[in-house]
């Protein structure tokens, strides 16, 4: 049932209306501090850190490998 | 002030072409191949506090400390192509609770491993992407290994562009064998030789709302089967599956006026072992001048309790845990930022307090006398081949 709620949020974020936003006026979200990631190293650190201290992963990517961090 | 064409990733302003969602662990950021190659060297000191002397049988101990060093490479490759290359070094030494057991005055408290742990880890990710009118699609292999653990992964993901740019759809898939060979020591071990599998996938879209605003929302699965009692708490054994859901959300919006980026992130997690977490990430990107920003950060962390975690644990039962990750209990991260930009060069500054407590979870559960608080600062150095 939350899988269903969050696939029609999905659909629902696909399909909203916005103003269209031309190529050329996309500058501001190409700026670095715009993206989702800003930092490779320092978002990795983080994740890193995060799932070895706590019990909780995912939603932004597919989960990858583990470790045996204590 | 107005934005700066040189803070603007050239890629991005040439391609301008879609709503930019890409998977966590890649680190591409554009549906072209970056213009240049672009490298880039960390350091960090993660330092874990000593564990409370009324909360520890035999007073106060230490607790880990790290030093981790990263290197990050992204390269263009032909026209359509480009590759990644990440490798993370750390070297771990410290004790780590064993277990949790009564104290002469009927409080729980934590016993420590003892003995210094040392370990090293060594990970290394390579991501080749190609790319095409309307997106791009990525295959990354991931290796990990320390004295005690290995982990081999491969991934593959994918990012489409709706035809006015507008939308980014997105969807991941990755699969992990780990193999587990616990060192013996001090403590006994609750294996020798083990393994788990781990499956993931992850779909994702995200649209661009105006000028200066962005949204994603993303949806991931993971399925862990093996292995996945931790091999060196006495106190522990846990289901050989487990089911993972996690909903998030992501905004960006840049203010003209104060020149500054707002981030604001969370994320809805559940799984079958009775756990579930909400967290909240907010940054704030203030740009002074043309090079220099600052990033002060916040997290908050709200973790429910796994079903069968005790800090008294019922042997009786199939599974338990006295482990404090899987207890029920909040987290407060504030950090600070800086990023000076110089020529091609940059350099990034990184300092952050993580703090727990069982009171600041909206969860019911015992505190763990575990809960872990650590200190890390981070510098790091790219540079950009323009």
């Amino acid at each position: 049932m939350k899988a269903l709620a969050s696939l029609l949020v999905l659909a629902c974020l696909a399909g909203c209306e916005t103003a269209q936003v031309q190529p050329w006026e996309r500058g501001t979200l190409a700026r670095n501090e715009m993206q989702w990631q800003p930092d490779v190293m320092e978002a990795q650190i983080r994740d890193h850190i995060h799932y070895s201290k706590e019990a909780s992963t995912g939603s932004a990517g597919a989960a990858g490998g583990g470790c045996g961090c204590n | 002030m107005p934005a700066k064409p040189r803070d603007t990733h050239p890629t991005l302003l040439a391609l301008t072409s879609s709503a930019l969602l890409l998977p966590a662990y890649q680190g591409a950021r554009a549906d072209a191949p970056p213009d240049f190659t672009e490298i880039g060297v960390s350091y960090s000191k993660y330092e874990e506090d000593d564990t409370q002397a009324g909360k520890t049988f035999g007073g106060s101990s230490e607790r880990y400390e790290i030093d981790v060093a990263q290197f990050h490479l992204l390269a263009p490759v032909g026209d359509d192509w480009s590759v990644a290359l990440d490798v993370q070094w750390e070297d771990m030494s410290g004790a780590s609770p064993w277990f949790v057991g009564l104290s002469a005055d009927g409080d729980p408290n934590v016993l420590m491993s003892g003995a210094s742990i040392e370990d090293t880890r060594t990970s290394v990710s390579v991501t080749t992407r190609y790319y095409y009118d309307r997106g791009n699609t990525g295959l990354n292999f991931s290796y990990s290994d320390e004295d005690d653990y290995t982990s081999n992964a491969i991934a593959l993901d994918t990012a489409f562009n709706s035809a006015d740019g507008m939308t980014t759809y997105s969807a991941a898939i990755s699969a992990s064998s780990d193999d587990i060979n616990p060192t013996q020591g001090a403590t006994p071990t609750n294996t020798l030789d083990d393994n788990k599998d781990i499956r993931s996938a992850w779909i994702g879209v995200s649209r661009i709302i105006s000028k200066r605003a962005i949204l994603r929302f993303g949806l991931s699965y993971t399925y862990r089967d093996g292995f996945l009692t931790d091999p060196y708490k006495f106190n522990d054994s846990r289901p050989d599956e487990r089911k993972e859901w996690a909903l998030g959300g992501g905004y960006r919006q840049f203010f003209v006026g104060g020149n500054a980026a707002l981030h604001a992130d969370y994320r809805y997690f559940n799984d079958d072992w009775g756990i579930a977490s909400h967290t909240v990430d907010l940054a704030w990107y203030q740009n002074i001048g043309s090079s220099t920003q600052l990033e002060p950060y916040f997290r908050y962390y709200n973790q429910g309790q796994a079903d069968f975690f005790s800090n008294l644990v019922d042997f009786s039962e199939p599974y338990f845990a006295d482990d404090y990750r899987l207890s029920a209990f909040g987290a407060i991260t504030t950090g600070l930022r800086l990023r000076q930009e110089l020529g091609d060069w940059t350099v990034n500054l990184t300092g952050e307090r993580y703090t727990t407590s069982n009171d600041w979870s909206t969860y019911s559960g015992d505190e763990s006398p575990g809960l872990v608080k650590y200190w890390r600062y981070s510098i790091g150095v790219d540079y950009a081949f323009r």
